[in-house]
């Protein structure tokens, strides 16, 4: 097959797209883009669940470590020179120490079981993005007491009558109210509402913030434990290396240090794979339609056209020419076709960065990268080929009188 | 020279056997212009479709030049289409997403021993032999019959063809355009000495043959020089 056939080939495909039925051109054209939309909707849209969830983990939860307890403590001990060892290691933007404490919120008829988290301002703000999260009021101050944030899910809409409330709240609190706290540890006291935060992430949502130095008090004396300390890393520095870091110092010896990725795999990995599940069979469903199409379109046009093709035949055009033509066609309606669904996935994905899809849970954003799209056009365009090149292949080697008998 | 012997081409259909040609014997000169005439079903279409190598026959023999053509295979038979044979067909046959240059340029594109410009010069010439040049631009369906006749003539000749083949190629025309083609193939069978092979069942035509082949029931029943052909 040299350069000359090929450019006959591919002149025939050409004209035949240009000056054939515009209508099956488009259609076929449009199916194609539909289809590569469908292969990459689903799975960005997981993508775009998974990195929602692991920044919101990140965030709120583990930031880029996570240093829990060992098995069989209850509290990671000594965490004065622990915070001072960590805050001064290369690679560390800020440790902080969290710790909990389930109490009983009361806000005039309402009563709502909370878990009341005790940080250290200053350097939760370093680790966490929950101080931009403010709705109402002001995020905590170092050594503020009496003083709490809590949750908008939890604050809850002075408009909305508690039978009818989707999750429990404490029915309308407002910056500068007046809220009854009760410890487990039967400890009572009055806190004044200083902000109102919204983060999208539950668990943050629904728990209170009060200061290290309020929980102090509750516990009656100087607060030198931590349930959890959170880790965040300098721009640069990779979790694994703070991981190796914090255990090479021997942190490892006081808690348990898992990178943000440790713990994924064992909590969103599963979640993870049932998307990739799903994603694979999306992907296996769109390309099959598309072969199935394209097959469908080419069959009806080498059928149609056989006498042309026996006619082409007779006035020596090679039987490759003529298979070649068909594939041509295909190539360019699969690259129109890749080309239109690639900029329809790029429509949605900007639409949906500005209008995500929320949930109380997650919300969802199309997460799509240039390798997505390279990847997916490789497929599509591979199984273009092959459902239009297979009908072509069969119809270049009837004979010329069948052919032209049609 | 084309040397045709004991050609045979039969055709089952179902249990019936049908000899679409039954011994055909036949030498046809370098610059003929052969009409092959008769009856419908006789067999001519067959014969002109055996020796353009668009069938194969049931057995029997064809050399062109020396050639034994029905040895070649199917690659060597479409080469030989290509740069020694030529077509005009009763329905014309064009390719209708073409324009007029193009589908007279086609067959010239394949060929390796053409550059571009002598493709677009050699399809040029012919259009403007053919009258058809100030169209060169047009598709096949802007096009009358008789012109889109003069197109498929001007693609079989395109690569001056050693023998050009045409199956009632006036079928499809009136009177006006079957003599304009037929005066066309005249003009290039005196100019050119161009090798012509016609087909047609229209008594009238036989003017403007040199030799005028009769088939009936696939069998040759005369074959007789045209003295008072044009």
């Amino acid at each position: 097959m040299g350069k000359k056939e090929l450019k006959v080939a591919f002149l025939l495909a050409l004209r035949s797209l240009q000056r054939g039925s515009r209508s099956s051109t488009i259609l076929t054209v449009l199916i194609i883009g539909m289809c590569f939309t469908n292969m990459i909707f689903l799975p960005s849209m997981f993508s775009g669940i998974g990195q929602g969830i692991t920044k919101q983990l990140v965030d709120y939860e583990t930031s880029n470590v996570l240093i829990s307890p060992k098995a069989g403590d209850q509290y990671i001990t000594d965490l004065d020179a622990t915070l001072d060892l960590i805050n001064g290691m290369p690679g560390v933007q800020r440790a902080s120490p969290q710790y909990s404490k389930g109490a009983t919120f009361k806000y005039r008829q309402r009563v709502l079981g909370v878990s009341v988290r005790a940080i250290s301002p200053s350097d939760e703000k370093e680790v966490s993005p929950v101080y931009t999260k403010m709705v109402a009021g002001s995020y905590l101050g170092e050594g503020d007491t009496g003083e709490i944030i809590i949750g908008k899910p939890m604050a809850g809409d002075a408009t909305v009558r508690q039978e009818d409330e989707f999750q429990a709240s404490l029915g309308g609190v407002r910056v500068g109210d007046s809220i009854t706290v009760e410890y487990g540890n039967g400890y009572t006291k009055d806190y004044r509402v200083k902000g109102i935060y919204y983060t999208g992430w539950s668990p943050v949502d629904n728990a209170a913030f009060v200061t290290r130095t309020d929980m102090e008090q509750v516990e009656g004396k100087a607060l030198d434990k931590a349930d959890y300390i959170t880790v965040r890393a300098k721009p640069g520095y990779t979790e694994q290396f703070i991981k190796n870091e914090l255990l090479a110092y021997g942190v490892g010896e006081n808690g348990k240090v898992q990178t943000m990725t440790d713990l994924l795999s064992k909590s969103v990995g599963k979640v993870l794979q049932s998307f990739a599940i799903i994603n694979m069979v999306s992907l296996i469903v769109s390309v099959i339609i598309t072969t199935v199409v394209l097959f469908i379109v080419i069959t009806i046009k080498t059928l149609s056209s056989r006498k042309q093709i026996g006619i082409l035949k007779a006035i020596g055009v090679d039987k490759e020419v003529i298979m070649h033509n068909y594939g041509f066609q295909v190539m360019i309606l699969g690259i129109l076709g890749i080309i239109l669904g690639i900029v329809i996935t790029l429509v949605l994905a900007a639409y949906m960065m500005v209008h995500p899809i929320v949930t109380p849970e997650w919300s969802a954003y199309l997460y799509i990268t240039p390798w997505d799209l390279v990847i997916n056009s490789v497929i599509l365009f591979c199984a273009a080929v092959v459902a239009g090149y297979v009908p072509a292949y069969q119809v270049s080697r009837e004979d010329i009188q069948s052919a032209m008998r049609a | 020279m084309i040397e045709i012997t004991d050609l045979q081409r039969i055709y089952h259909m179902g249990t019936v056997e049908v000899r679409a040609l039954d011994g055909v014997t036949l030498d046809i000169e370098k610059g003929e212009f052969v009409g092959i005439m008769g009856a419908s079903g006789s067999g001519k279409t067959t014969l002109l479709h055996m020796v353009g190598l668009l069938d194969r026959p049931t057995s029997g023999r064809i050399t062109i030049d020396g050639l034994d053509v029905l040895r070649l295979t199917d690659y060597e038979k479409t080469m030989f289409r290509l740069y020694k044979l030529g077509y005009v067909f009763q329905d014309y046959a064009l390719v209708p997403d073409l324009t007029v240059m193009e589908n007279v340029s086609l067959p010239a594109m394949l060929r390796k021993d053409r550059s571009e410009e002598q493709v677009k010069k050699d399809s040029s010439e012919i259009l403007q032999r053919t009258g058809l040049y100030d169209r060169r631009d047009h598709l096949p369906r802007e096009l009358s019959g008789g012109q889109q006749q003069r197109v498929s003539i001007a693609r079989a000749m395109v690569n001056k063809p050693d023998i050009l083949f045409a199956d009632e190629p006036c079928a499809n025309l009136d009177s006006e355009n079957s003599r304009m083609v037929l005066d066309l193939f005249h003009e290039i069978n005196e100019e050119l000495k161009q090798t012509i092979i016609m087909v047609s069942h229209e008594d009238w035509h036989k003017d403007y043959f040199h030799r005028i082949v009769r088939l009936k029931d696939g069998k040759v029943t005369s074959d007789e020089k045209n003295l008072s052909a044009h």
